[in-house]
């Protein structure tokens, strides 16, 4: 597996230069205390990452690798713990930055807001794996985008229409002593969630034929 | 003879093609070509071998063991060139062997390298820049760089020149030396497959229809030139298949030198792949 997983990181080197670029844009927005950014570079590796598939898919290489020993098995693994990795360090290099250039600024570090910044970055990027890469191995990339797109247009249609007959306000607030155990509950949904996107993608990639 | 792959019955079935009963067997030391027009369902075949595709009825063999219970320990012995299936062509060739050396137990770096060199490929630059005569070698040379006992390819020479091609058929030609070795070898070009096939498969609209040694072939069948009228006086059972041109009559006959004692026919030409395809393919009976 630790060559595919090589192969995902290979085939995004090329926008190393991107990120450089982002990175500074996240030190200057930093220093100047607009909004919270720290998110920025974790999502949009996520985002390139998103690209590897069409190259993937570009190049048939989903049934070449299922010529390869454990290929198939070990093929969704690989893209999802690749996508971790990735997430894991750009937020570690921005939280490090993020932490210096509080200091700097301000001679203390806002320990609870990194926190929080982080937590949320996570959710964020997770969030957007979890329900990308599975629609993308069902339908490939493009028919992904659409199905995700409609989807999120769904939701919000339906969440407008029943807002007018569910009090919604009134739920959240119910659901506000949550709050206490946010630290808790949002490792816990995250694991959930790429757990459950992990069996759906491998098990409609076990089921695909290239 | 050990055989080196055994395919049993292999049914595959699609909305609008089904590939039916195939079988057949690639004895150790041999390189068996697989011919058939396109879609006749030689990639489906190989696919299947391979597993790339499920689903499908019937029994493959690989080194003696079952495909499907001893993929992992099959596929760490088997080369493997897919038609158009391969790395992301923004990688360079240099990344294709990090990426391999945690793929193969086998994988010996020096040796692809030397592939490289070998075929003059740039092991710096993006495949995306390489002709598709390069990418067909990069794909042999990745093939073939792990030390497989069982070559399986999937049109290796297509996009090739002639003296790359020789090249090529030269490697496989090195590679059958180790009689513990084999290949299945599909492909369009058939006059390779004539310098170097041991045994023909041949595959039509999914249903194997000759499997034979290339020897038994060339001696055995031949195509008759005749005429109209002496092709009036010929049995059906006595011919496989004939095409009428303007002219003459062409008929393939299963046993040329039956064929000749029985008929007073001596326009008896020998067969090439070419025409046997073409015969068996488009002609009729």
């Amino acid at each position: 597996m630790l060559g595919l997983i090589k192969k995902d990181f290979l085939m995004l080197k090329g926008n190393f230069k991107t990120w450089l670029i982002l990175l500074f844009v996240y030190i200057v927005m930093a220093f100047q205390e607009t909004t919270n950014l720290s998110f920025l570079l974790p999502f949009m590796c996520v985002v390139t990452m998103l690209s590897t598939f069409s190259y993937d898919s570009y190049n048939k290489w989903d049934a070449y690798v299922c010529s390869l020993p454990d290929g198939r098995k070990n093929s969704v693994r690989a893209k999802y713990i690749a996508t971790l990795l990735l997430i894991f360090v750009t937020l570690l290099i921005t939280t490090i930055l993020t932490v210096i250039i509080d200091y700097y600024r301000t001679n203390a570090v806002n320990l609870e807001s990194i926190v929080e910044s982080i937590f949320g970055a996570i959710f964020a990027t997770t969030l957007l794996q979890s329900i990308m890469y599975p629609a993308i191995y069902k339908y490939g990339v493009e028919k992904a985008r659409i199905a995700i797109f409609i989807a999120v247009f769904g939701f919000a249609l339906i969440g407008g229409v029943l807002s007018k007959y569910i009090d919604f306000e009134s739920i959240i607030q119910g659901l506000a002593f949550l709050e206490n155990y946010i630290m808790m509950i949002i490792p816990v949904i995250i694991v959930v969630m790429l757990y459950i996107s992990y069996k759906i993608a491998e098990t409609v990639y076990k089921r695909k034929e290239y | 003879m050990e055989n080196i792959l055994e395919v049993k019955n292999l049914s595959k079935k699609y909305p609008e093609f089904e590939l039916k009963d195939v079988s057949f067997e690639l004895p150790k030391g041999m390189i068996m070509g697989f011919i058939g027009e396109n879609g006749a369902g030689k990639t489906t075949t190989i696919k299947s071998i391979l597993n790339i595709i499920g689903n499908y009825k019937g029994e493959v063999k690989v080194f003696g063991l079952d495909n499907k219970k001893n993929e992992r320990e099959i596929k760490e012995d088997i080369g493997v060139v897919l038609d158009d299936m391969f790395f992301p062509e923004i990688l360079l060739p240099k990344d294709i062997n990090n990426i391999m050396k945690d793929v193969y137990k086998n994988w010996d770096s020096d040796l692809y390298f030397k592939y490289l060199m070998d075929f003059n490929l740039p092991k710096d630059k993006q495949i995306k820049t390489y002709s598709k005569g390069m990418r067909k070698k990069l794909e042999i040379a990745t093939s073939l760089s792990h030390h497989p006992k069982l070559l399986i390819l999937d049109e290796p020479t297509s996009g090739l020149d002639p003296i790359a091609r020789n090249e090529v058929i030269d490697i496989f030609r090195d590679f059958i030396q180790n009689e513990e070795c084999g290949v299945l070898l599909s492909s369009h070009i058939t006059s390779d497959l004539e310098h170097i096939a041991d045994y023909i498969t041949f595959i039509n609209d999914g249903e194997i229809i000759l499997s034979k040694t290339k020897d038994e072939l060339i001696e055995q069948y031949g195509i008759v030139k005749c005429t109209e009228s002496e092709f009036n006086k010929i049995d059906k059972q006595d011919y496989i298949k004939y095409k009428k041109t303007k002219y003459e009559c062409e008929l393939l006959v299963e046993n040329k030198n039956e064929f000749k004692k029985k008929y007073n026919i001596n326009t008896i030409d020998k067969i090439s792949l070419e025409d046997l395809m073409v015969l068996m393919v488009k002609g009729e009976k």
